[in-house]
């Protein structure tokens, strides 16, 4: 099956995927994704900085009715999903959470992966980033 | 500042929030300023500068084709759920500049149902944020609320709580939407929407209208037996490190908060501290944003809240009453009017003459609170 990013420029990498953002060489504030500007200080320069695959669950909820578009729903239609913040320790990432209800929790190690967020006109998967439960994580 | 230079309420008037498929916006703003006229004892022809706001049903200074064209200065501003207080604080700034003596604020808004639809790129954030389902306001309340009830330890019956004091305040108020009171179970128990809030945890957006006229100095005296001092009004855009609706990433903590900043300013510059306060309105988009601003206003401590609404003491016979009118739970939020709302609820509770529930004893400081998207605050002190 043919697939392709959501944005290019929010990856580092595919296989294993990887985030990338950017880094404040004034103040080490790190973005997500990628800006040419600090938002905290107005000196620095800010270059691609590669981001942490795993951390923990810093806020969850879940969306239990569709959004109105822009929203594009997977092929199958919109199911109920659980959205939140992973803190990554330099950054808190918003991001889709692959994990199941009575496993969700503030404080859950997870770890970076990719789903398919919806696919093309021409079946073309499009891939976005979210995050999954962390088997080897840290309890 | 002598009392010649400081700023008064002298009338308002107030549209009933709700849905009504016979009136536009403008319709229900010009009955909005034609009370507030009436209230103050005025024609349309004493304003001399005018300042309107509406997100998304007009503009606001046509309005001069229904009330008179009198050559009047009249200003539209557009600031999200912070476009009331922006219509008064450039009211005021006007009056004491010298630019006239009398004034009048308005806000009218008529929205669609349901979620507020949001583009990507007015926010400036790229295409995807929106498409892989992130960028809804639900869901950043439910993700602040969560946090929050997480670090200090608050039930979620809290939130119940706060929204069957709206729905109760509602009940009683005739210029409210929601006039039916729902027990803490019915709340907890609705459908779910983002966890930890519930269906009836949230406000829906709705219509009405709600306008003010402000008068500078002894004017005030000679119009109004009871005029309403604006002791202070701050206005607050963010600043980095607060936790904001539409945000891909976040600092690692603390994050203030815009509302801590202009309630702060509103206390300082009005010489009062949160304890003073005897009648509140709190921006209560959901029960989760009501709990959280009840402290970050300084009304109480952060963890205090669970305390203080089981005992009852933001009722409207409490230590703090909060929206006393329902707030926009009750009231629905008409963005550009619901700043305005908390205005008309405060001006009438501080005159002893509240269309609903009248706080007991003669309450003399009132304070309002809004807090929207991207990021604004604005916070009022009013007093007589």
């Amino acid at each position: 099956m043919i697939s392709r990013l959501i944005d290019e420029d929010l990856f580092e990498s595919v296989n294993p995927p990887r985030l990338t953002g950017a880094r404040c060489s004034g103040c080490a504030t790190v973005v997500f994704p990628r800006q040419g500007s600090c938002p905290k200080c107005s000196d620095g320069a800010m270059s691609a900085h590669v981001l942490p695959v795993s951390g923990r669950v810093w806020s969850w909820t879940l969306q239990a009715f569709q959004p109105k578009p822009p929203y594009r729903p997977p092929t199958g239609g919109y199911r109920p999903y659980h959205v939140g913040y992973v803190d990554l320790g330099e950054v808190l990432v918003e991001a889709r959470l692959e994990v199941p209800r009575a496993e969700i929790r503030i404080g859950l190690p997870v770890r970076l992966t990719t789903v398919t967020a919806y696919h093309d006109e021409d079946g073309t998967e499009v891939l976005t980033f979210a995050f999954r439960t962390d088997g080897n994580g840290e309890r | 500042m002598s009392r010649s230079d400081e700023v008064y309420v002298v009338g308002c008037g107030m549209h009933p929030f709700g849905r009504d498929e016979t009136v536009t916006g403008m319709d229900m703003a010009e009955r909005a300023v034609r009370e507030a006229l009436a209230d103050a004892g005025v024609a349309w022809e004493d304003i001399g500068y005018a300042v309107g706001g509406s997100d998304v049903s007009g503009k606001p200074d046509t309005l001069v084709g229904r009330l008179g064209l009198t050559g009047v200065p009249f200003a539209n501003v557009q600031n999200g759920c912070a476009t009331g207080a922006s219509t008064v604080l450039a009211v005021a700034n006007a009056l004491r500049a010298g630019e006239a003596s009398l004034g009048l604020a308005v806000g009218f808004d008529k929205h669609e149902r349901g979620a507020f639809h949001v583009s990507a790129a007015r926010y400036g954030l790229p295409d995807w944020y929106a498409e892989t389902g992130m960028m809804l306001t639900t869901q950043f309340f439910a993700l602040k609320t969560q946090r929050y009830l997480h670090e200090h330890g608050i039930a979620e019956r809290a939130l119940a709580r706060v929204a069957a004091r709206a729905f109760r305040n509602g009940s009683q108020h005739p210029l409210a939407w929601r006039r039916k009171e729902l027990t803490e179970e019915e709340i907890l128990n609705s459908a779910e929407v983002s966890p930890p809030l519930t269906q009836y945890m949230f406000c829906s957006p709705g219509q009405g209208a709600a306008a003010l006229v402000l008068a500078l100095g002894d004017r005030a005296f000679d119009l109004c037996e009871r005029p309403v001092k604006l002791a202070s009004l701050a206005f607050r855009t963010r600043r980095f490190g607060s936790f904001e609706v539409f945000s891909p990433w976040l600092p690692p903590g603390p994050h203030r908060s815009p509302s801590v900043d202009a309630a702060e300013a509103a206390f300082r510059t009005a010489g009062l501290r949160p304890a003073d306060v005897q009648v509140a309105q709190l921006q209560d988009t959901d029960s989760g944003s009501e709990l959280i601003h009840l402290a970050e206003t300084g009304l109480c401590g952060h963890g205090e809240q669970e305390e203080l609404l089981a005992g009852g003491d933001t009722d409207p016979t409490g230590r703090i009453p909060v929206n006393t009118d329902g707030g926009c739970l009750a009231g629905g939020e008409p963005v550009a009017a619901s700043g305005l709302r908390q205005f008309h609820e405060v001006v009438r509770q501080l005159q002893g003459r509240a269309p609903g529930v009248q706080v007991p004893g003669a309450p003399r400081v009132g304070f309002t609170h809004v807090y929207g998207a991207p990021g604004i605050s604005a916070c009022s002190v009013l007093t007589v």
